[in-house]
């Protein structure tokens, strides 16, 4: 599909920065994503439509999103799609978590 | 997948080669347009290079067709090339005349030229 992630001959993309010392994970909710997509994928979906599923993301909000903000978004749309579960379940858990933490 | 497969996959990646062999639509040599297409599925055929003419360096053997893999439908496994383009082909005449950019494709993604 033509994604947002197709940005060869893009102007104004800056150079990619370089850190040093860069850690594997900025914080620790990146690990948390990335071991909870890794084991979903690995287990059910083949590769190349978890490619396609971060590409799905809006245009506006795939290029405003972290690595690890496109990979979540992957993973709640497969998950969604697929029926393992409801959008709606998705909220609800976040609201509970949301009032545990206040 | 175990705890123990997902270390080994993390470590080693997952080849996507396939293991029969099937007829190769194009040779070294070869000058091949990339197909102009744009469909709503996966794709591992970027913009930039559709309808531009290139020359088939290397035939790097056969693959699982990741276009049709992503939608879930055959593997329709194919060989996969490394495709020379030169810069003023892609980029028009202000490119570097001698710069070239290789890139992966796969047969589907390909027309005689």
């Amino acid at each position: 599909m033509n994604g947002p992630h197709d940005i060869g001959g893009m102007h104004n993309m800056e150079p990619i920065p370089i850190e040093e010392n860069e850690p594997v994970f900025h914080s620790e909710w990146e690990a948390k994503v990335f071991a909870m997509s890794f084991a979903t994928f690995g287990n059910y979906f083949p590769v190349d439509e978890t490619r396609h599923a971060s590409e799905r993301m809006p245009p506006g909000q795939y290029l405003s999103s972290s690595y690890y903000e496109r990979w979540l978004y992957a993973l709640e749309l497969l998950i969604t799609e697929h029926n393992f579960v409801t959008k709606a379940e998705i909220e609800e858990r976040i609201n509970q978590l949301a009032q545990s933490k206040t | 997948m175990t705890a123990a497969q997902a270390e080994e996959l993390l470590r080693n990646g997952l080849s996507c080669r396939a293991e029969n062999d099937t007829f190769a639509q194009f040779q070294v040599g070869d000058c091949v347009r990339a197909r102009v297409m744009h469909p709503q599925t996966y794709t591992r055929l970027p913009r930039y290079v559709r309808g531009k003419v290139g020359i088939i360096v290397k035939d790097r053997g056969v693959y699982v067709f990741p276009d049709t893999v992503g939608q879930r439908l055959d593997t329709k496994p194919q060989h996969v090339y490394s495709v020379q383009f030169a810069a003023q082909e892609l980029w028009g005449t202000n490119a570097p005349a001698n710069d070239t950019l290789f890139i992966d494709l796969f047969d589907d993604h390909l027309e005689a030229v």
